[in-house]
């Protein structure tokens, strides 16, 4: 019996240490690969959440982009708003075709807001518009608005009357949508009648007067908005 | 019947116990190996050393992430899992086994007595273990079936040992033996002294005790690893496009981004309902719907249907978090239906059939807008494009201590939040 009880005890005690020595060892190793870390390349890549970026970001429409994002005042804290003819014309410099061209690939997601000669004042169908197109926001940072106005008149007045065509349009988003920080969203442009002028073609987009005669004049009584999807 | 106690019993103890070690030890190495706040494969099945993937591995691996795999899991990361105590009273009964084995008839009835009685002490762990994956978890892991099945043949075991020791008849009185006859000679079992019982019990308390002691004295300090995920740079969206859940007593403020229709957010939801903390927290509600329905962020849809289900639970409101509780409890069928030919209709379907008074809203601008102004959110923190995220004021709870390191890294990132 005795033989039997020392077998017992020696058998306990090697299973004991056997089971405790296994036991501290995998936590030991344990602790060493939470020190060492996991290797970077076997950390699987997540991606970080982002702006959208649309197939019509090209480099050349991002630089574009960008120069009217800082020099306009969307971004930096800038007290200014906007950009007038003049600084569009310095920051762009590309030629009023390219500069329509740019966006033309925003044909489909923006839209040309169109007033009465001589007038800021929207109407029911370019504000229904204005609400629309807020809405179908997605992924996008910037909403640009580029306000123009028609060849008559003098350039000065033009350029005042686009100005206020940029700012009924920003107003009534802001009446609206009551955003805190539309400032940092919204992009005015300006153009007056001296840069970038609008061709009849652009009577076939999405114009908010549908239906409605359309012309060379007309169409330059607008202010073309869409958010634009670019990281930039 | 023969005079002498048989055997087979303290074999048949034997046998059992040192299954019942092997299964404890794999679920012990299984769990360790957890300690590094990765994920490993674990082993899951009948046959010891044999990993399992599939649906074995899921029940292996629920059972192990609840909180009912481990003691203390607020006070150490990951806690004591309770295998440990398995692995150390184990091994005490396979050498008590071998010794009566060996012993035979000249074994004590004490000692015969005292294993029967303690060797149903697994078998009432195990009971309550069954009955809770039964009833908690719904699904059995082989690892754990294996030590109720060794603590059945343990306690069988103990019990035909004590059946021996109690159909020889009461010892002989010592007034009755004849001179100098020794003990277990003759005709009588030795019956043992009282006094081996405490000193066999205090054995069985070092065997059980001394793995869990040696596997607190390993375990690393995970003070500077669980504060190392991140922080919410903008908790507030300025447009309260946010949903709020703030059950009565809730004072921790918590921001949780999650996809109504990602399995793995379903079971974090689980998981902090089990371990009562969802509702003791003041939650900041965002969707987060991997689908490229809605979230430009992806270029494919992960989840399809997410987006429809977001605003079903954006259109919820105050009942939001019902509406997320009823789309994770239906979320294969509300997957399912989204990938099948009828596509959005099946899901729509769905959740008209369960919430008809959400219609007009799901499909009104305002909630598009909201839901787009919550995806914003998420730009504008840079958040990485997963779920489920958990910020606990405005630290992230690291993707790494969201298992079996929940409870401690919970009470280290919210000390004032007081678990059950």
């Amino acid at each position: 019996m005795k033989y039997a009880g020392i077998v017992g005890i020696v058998a306990g005690c090697t299973l004991l240490a056997g089971s405790a020595f296994a036991v501290h060892a995998e936590v030991k190793s344990s602790a060493e690969r939470l020190k060492t870390g996991i290797a970077e390349s076997v950390k699987p890549a997540v991606a970080i959440a982002n702006d959208a970026e649309a197939p019509y970001c090209t480099p050349k429409f991002k630089e574009v982009l960008a120069r009217v994002i800082h020099a306009c005042g969307l971004e930096g804290g800038a007290a200014r708003r906007g950009c007038q003819p003049a600084d569009v014309k310095t920051l762009a410099s590309i030629s009023d075709d390219d500069f329509n061209a740019l966006f033309t690939p925003l044909k489909d997601r923006g839209g040309v807001v169109m007033y009465d000669d001589g007038s800021e004042k929207l109407d029911d169908d370019g504000k229904k518009m204005l609400e629309e197109l807020w809405v179908e926001r997605k992924g996008a940072r910037y909403f640009f608005i580029v306000a123009r106005a028609s060849k008559t008149g003098t350039p000065d007045f033009n350029r005042s009357l686009s100005h206020k065509r940029a700012n009924s349009a920003f107003f009534h988003v802001g009446d609206k949508f009551k955003e805190p920080d539309l400032d940092k969203q919204v992009g005015l442009l300006w153009l007056g009648n001296e840069f970038a002028q609008l061709g009849k073609e652009y009577c076939e987009w999405n114009v908010s007067r549908k239906g409605k005669p359309c012309a060379a004049e007309a169409i330059n009584r607008s202010a073309f908005v869409s958010w634009v999807d670019c990281q930039l | 019947m023969s005079g002498a106690p048989r055997r087979w019993p303290s074999a048949l103890a034997l046998v059992a116990s040192l299954i019942g070690l092997v299964f404890g030890g794999l679920s012990t190495l299984d769990y360790s190996r957890h300690l590094d706040r990765q994920v490993h494969d674990i082993h899951c099945s009948f046959i010891p050393g044999l990993a399992a993937g599939g649906a074995g591995e899921n029940a292996c691996r629920a059972a192990m992430y609840s909180p009912y795999s481990a003691l203390f899991r607020d006070r150490y990361w990951g806690g004591i899992p309770i295998s440990l105590f398995a692995v150390g009273a184990f091994a005490f009964f396979a050498s008590y086994a071998l010794y009566l084995l060996l012993a035979g008839p000249r074994a004590p009835r004490r000692a015969a007595q005292f294993f029967g009685a303690v060797s149903l002490t697994p078998l009432l762990v195990s009971a309550l273990m069954f009955a809770i994956s039964a009833l908690k978890l719904g699904q059995y892991c082989k690892t754990c079936v294996g030590i109720y099945i060794s603590s059945v043949l343990l306690a069988v075991s103990g019990i035909f040992l004590l059946l021996d020791a109690r159909s020889k008849g009461a010892p002989a009185p010592a007034a009755d033996k004849p001179e100098g006859a020794a003990e277990g000679a003759g005709a009588g079992r030795p019956v043992g002294s009282l006094w081996l019982v405490p000193g066999w019990l205090l054995a069985l308390g070092i065997f059980t005790i001394t793995p869990t002691l040696i596997y607190l004295s390993a375990l690393p300090s995970y003070a500077s690893y669980i504060t190392g995920c991140g922080k919410l740079a903008k908790p507030t969206e300025p447009n309260n496009a946010l949903l709020r859940h703030t059950p009565a007593g809730a004072k921790q403020p918590a921001t949780l981004f999650v996809d109504p229709l990602c399995p793995t957010c379903k079971a974090f939801h689980k998981r902090l309902e089990a371990d009562g903390i969802f509702e003791r927290l003041d939650t900041t509600l965002v969707l987060f719907p991997l689908d490229n329905e809605c979230n430009w962020m992806l270029d494919r849809p992960l989840h399809p249907g997410a987006c429809l289900v977001s605003k079903a639970v954006l259109c919820g409101e105050n009942r939001a978090v019902d509406v997320l509780e009823w789309a994770y409890d239906n979320q294969e069928r509300l997957l399912e239906g989204a990938k099948s030919p009828a596509g959005l209709a099946t899901v729509r379907s769905a959740i008209r059939e369960k919430w008809s008074n959400l219609d007009a809203c799901i499909d009104s601008k305002d909630t598009k807008l909201r839901l787009d102004r919550m995806l914003r959110h998420i730009v504008n923190n840079q958040l990485q494009v997963s779920t489920p995220q958990l910020f606990l004021g405005d630290t992230r709870l690291c993707d790494e201590d969201s298992d079996i390191g929940l409870a401690y890294s919970i009470r280290k990132l919210a000390p004032d939040l007081r678990l059950p």
